[in-house]
């Protein structure tokens, strides 16, 4: 047990640590997040229903393939720290395991537990709450352990990552077209049965009465301990590529030559093996999943979907590489970025066109809406992706630097989710106005959609080219310390200084006051003006006549409260800050 | 005579630690000159500000003449880096990263062929022609970073701890390297802390302490009668190091 405390101690130190500055502001608004949806679960358990018992399996589920989005996961103490101690495997686990309770996420989710307390049928079962609430976080925290764990050891393997990516992406597609699913099994309305008896479901079952919740619990956590403590022997080391066969370099001049190496990464290094899996399995099936109801309009968009979703997964190209770039810097006038893109383009395009051809020819069509954006959108990627990626750089952990754990590229996880999500926008919107000019004028969107792809990689790839000379050793610095030189004058894009409560309710407006304004606002609003009723998820089409237009209001009138208080409070803080 | 590098008031400020303070150093072409100072003195800061890979806050470095920031297409041309532990295209064999180099440095594909193969031979990586760059040990990560500071046939190299974690015989080999590249004219800066080594390869020394010149000259003039480790210890330490001693043993 002293092991299990010093370490506890020891996260607890490194967390105040880091509770400071900018990784401080995202804990704060991540955790903020978290509350608001523990909040929501516990509402959930007054309900009638097995609404919390869906609620605990979303919990489950994010708790399972989070990590796998976002770096893979907390990583404050690494096993690796720890294996010169002689600690036998299952103590080393053991106490990690306490260790991870330790942090912003677990406490959120013991407080969405707290529903366990709501939901109890007696006082009794109250009281048998607590220890319920304490085993399923443990049961949360261990899978989502192990699923990590289990991830890494198959990207030790071409096989293992290409299977692990083609599951990410079919599970991720899975969650996003839910609604799919559920409408085919005609259970729009209600929570199959099945819910109650996942694991998620073991502590609300102990509190309905059903002890055997709590001894299943405890039988499943030690499985899990037992389960991890193995997989983290297995664990040293640094994945290493599987492939040997090596082709000679046939390349010619200094362009050739990066070809010839990003393509060559491309294919033996087994994240981005992972990554463009993923996104294939992602793109193909999102856009298959409306099939089960017999709809087919959205299987063309596979093609699309995966340009789209590979651009994001690889926008931190030059952070990945890590301070390799300081040969880019050695050798001025090398066209790195030129290289870099044909190789990106010579890596997605083949399967994009094949995917796009293949899908639609299933469909019949529409052949010049698909083939328009295919083309833009791989020309707007491989401009972007350089872009991108000398833009925003994330600074990453050098290749051979990395721990057991491949999915770790970055100790800035926030921020390469965060860059996934700006690529993947930015890159959507290089192919509208292509895409636009194919749904007026059909055809002649193919000629836009070259136009503008190349357009797009050029000139994209010559502003990337110029920022790349002109601050090569400042990202070379970036990601030799993690640092950003400071630069004297503030970017405008930076937040000003104010009280940290106030920087997280700016970055929430920001990053939440899109959903109220656009989707619950302005298209509820409308689907309530074309009398189109119970919509998905939109609330204000569910409401009683009289409500759903102040609904749709309310949502529009608070999201511009929450994008203009976004804004008022960083202007005044600068203002503040002018005046004095 | 121009210098093979001549660095005038590099200064280099992170957040409030100056890691530079306005150093100046003359390498006279043809020496092979020691550059020793402890942990964190700014060795690797004040190399990577003198051949671009860190921009200095203020001064100047010059390679053969050519400014290293305003001209630097010239002077990179004619200087090898071997830099301390950072990465390389880790996915390539070491014949693919020499290759892709050489192409990268705008030498022609034969050219290119050959060198690799003399290089590989020589340094003795030929044996490992199927390992990846990300599978290499320690050492011979730094041989293979010699490699490429070699390739594109350079006037000066700037080796940053090349002799780290290097086993003696490599070491013997990069030494014979070494002492060839300067005997046909070539110049050297290297960075250590290991005196026995500079004051058995280098004949220019210069010592660094707290980001400051506190030496430098040839190697005779800097150590005088003394070994070069006395002399050492005498500019940066403050004296009571060698007798403090550990309570528990």
């Amino acid at each position: 047990m002293a092991v299990a405390v010093t370490m506890a101690r020891m996260k607890l130190a490194i967390l105040r640590h880091s509770l400071k500055g900018d990784k401080g502001t995202m804990m704060a608004s991540g955790g903020t997040l978290g509350l608001v949806l523990a909040a929501g679960t516990i509402y959930l358990a007054f309900l009638e229903g097995d609404w919390l018992a869906a609620a605990l399996a979303v919990w489950m589920l994010g708790w399972i393939i989070g990590p796998v989005f976002s770096g893979g996961g907390d990583e404050t103490l690494r096993p690796e720290f720890f294996s010169l101690m002689g600690l036998p495997p299952w103590r080393l686990a053991a106490a990690l395991l306490v260790s991870a309770f330790v942090g912003v996420a677990p406490v959120v989710g013991l407080i969405a537990l707290a529903g366990l307390v709501v939901a109890a049928t007696s006082p009794v079962n109250a009281l048998v709450a607590v220890p319920a609430m304490v085993l399923q976080l443990a049961v949360f925290v261990l899978l989502s352990k192990v699923a990590v764990a289990l991830l890494g050891i198959a990207l030790r393997s071409r096989a293992g990552a290409i299977g692990a990516g083609l599951l990410n992406g079919v599970v991720l597609a899975f969650l996003g077209q839910a609604w799919v699913f559920a409408v085919a099994f005609g259970q729009g309305a209600q929570i199959p049965e099945f819910v109650r008896y996942l694991p998620s479901g073991w502590g609300l079952l102990a509190v309905q009465g059903d002890y055997l919740g709590l001894a299943a619990m405890v039988v499943l956590i030690a499985l899990l301990l037992a389960a991890w403590a193995g997989l983290l022997t297995r664990r040293a080391g640094a994945n290493r590529p599987s492939t040997r066969g090596r082709r000679p370099m046939r390349a010619r001049n200094g362009r050739e030559a990066v070809v010839a190496k990003e393509l060559r990464t491309w294919s033996r290094d087994l994240v981005r093996n992972h990554q463009l899996t993923f996104a294939l399995a992602y793109g193909v099936f999102f856009a298959s999943a409306p099939l089960v109801l017999g709809w087919t309009d959205m299987l063309p968009w596979a093609a699309p979907i995966f340009i789209v979703m590979a651009a994001a997964m690889t926008s931190n190209l030059y952070g990945t590489d890590g301070t390799s770039l300081w040969l880019a810097l050695m050798t001025p006038g090398s066209s790195d970025v030129r290289g870099r893109q044909l190789a990106w383009l010579v890596t997605v395009g083949p399967v994009a066109v094949l995917v796009a051809v293949a899908c639609t020819l299933i469909t019949g069509g529409p052949w010049a809406v698909i083939l328009t954006a295919t083309a833009a959108l791989l020309g707007g990627g491989a401009g972007l992706v350089p872009l991108i990626s000398v833009y925003a750089l994330v600074p990453s952990t050098d290749p051979q630097k990395r721990g057991g754990n491949p999915l770790r590229t970055s100790e800035e996880d926030g921020a390469l989710t965060g860059l996934a999500y700006l690529a993947m926008v930015l890159v959507a919107l290089t192919g509208a106005p292509a895409i636009a000019v194919a749904t007026l004028y059909g055809w002649w969107g193919v000629a836009a959609g070259l136009a503008t792809g190349a357009l797009c990689y050029w000139g994209l790839g010559l502003l990337a080219d110029r920022r790349l000379t002109a601050r090569g050793p400042e990202l070379l610095h970036l990601m030799r310390t993690g640092r950003r030189p400071e630069s004297p004058k503030p970017s405008a894009f930076k937040l000003p200084d104010m009280p940290a409560a106030h920087r997280t309710i700016v970055m929430i407006c920001w990053v939440l006051g899109a959903i109220p304004l656009f989707p619950q606002g302005v298209v509820a609003a409308i689907m309530v003006s074309n009398g189109q009723l119970r919509h998905s998820w939109f609330l204000a089409t569910y409401m009683e006549p009289g409500l759903r237009w102040p609904v749709a209001l309310g949502f529009v009138l608070l999201g511009l409260t929450m994008y203009g208080t976004g804004l008022w409070l960083p202007h005044r803080a600068k203002k503040k800050a002018a005046a004095g | 005579m121009t210098a093979a590098l001549e660095i005038k008031g590099l200064a280099k400020t992170f957040g409030d630690k100056t890691a530079v303070d306005h150093v100046d150093l003359t390498v006279p072409q043809g020496s092979f000159y020691g550059l020793v100072g402890q942990n964190g003195a700014g060795k690797t800061t004040t190399l990577s500000m003198a051949v671009g890979l860190l921009r200095p806050d203020s001064g100047a470095a010059w390679i053969f003449g050519s400014d290293v920031w305003s001209d630097p297409g010239k002077a990179k041309q004619l200087v090898g880096v071997l830099p301390d532990g950072l990465a390389m295209p880790e996915r390539l064999t070491g014949r693919e990263v020499l290759t892709y180099l050489g192409l990268l440095r705008g030498l022609s594909k034969e050219v290119v062929a050959e060198r690799v193969e003399e290089l590989l031979s020589v340094l003795e990586l030929d044996s490992a022609e199927k390992t990846l760059v990300i599978e290499y040990s320690t050492g011979m990560r730094k041989k293979i970073a010699l490699a490429t500071a070699l390739l594109h046939a350079p006037k000066l190299l700037v080796l940053d701890e090349p002799f780290e974690a290097v086993d003696p015989v490599s070491a013997a080999t990069i030494k014979t390297i070494l002492r060839g590249f300067v005997a046909g004219g070539g110049s050297i800066v290297l960075s250590s802390h290991v005196m026995a080594l500079v004051e058995q390869l280098c004949d220019h020394v210069g010592v660094i302490d707290k980001g400051r010149v506190a030496a430098a000259g040839r190697l005779d003039e800097v150590r005088g009668t003394a070994t070069l480790e006395d002399r050492f210890v005498e500019l940066v330490g403050s004296g009571t190091t060698a007798t403090k001693g550990l309570s528990w043993l």
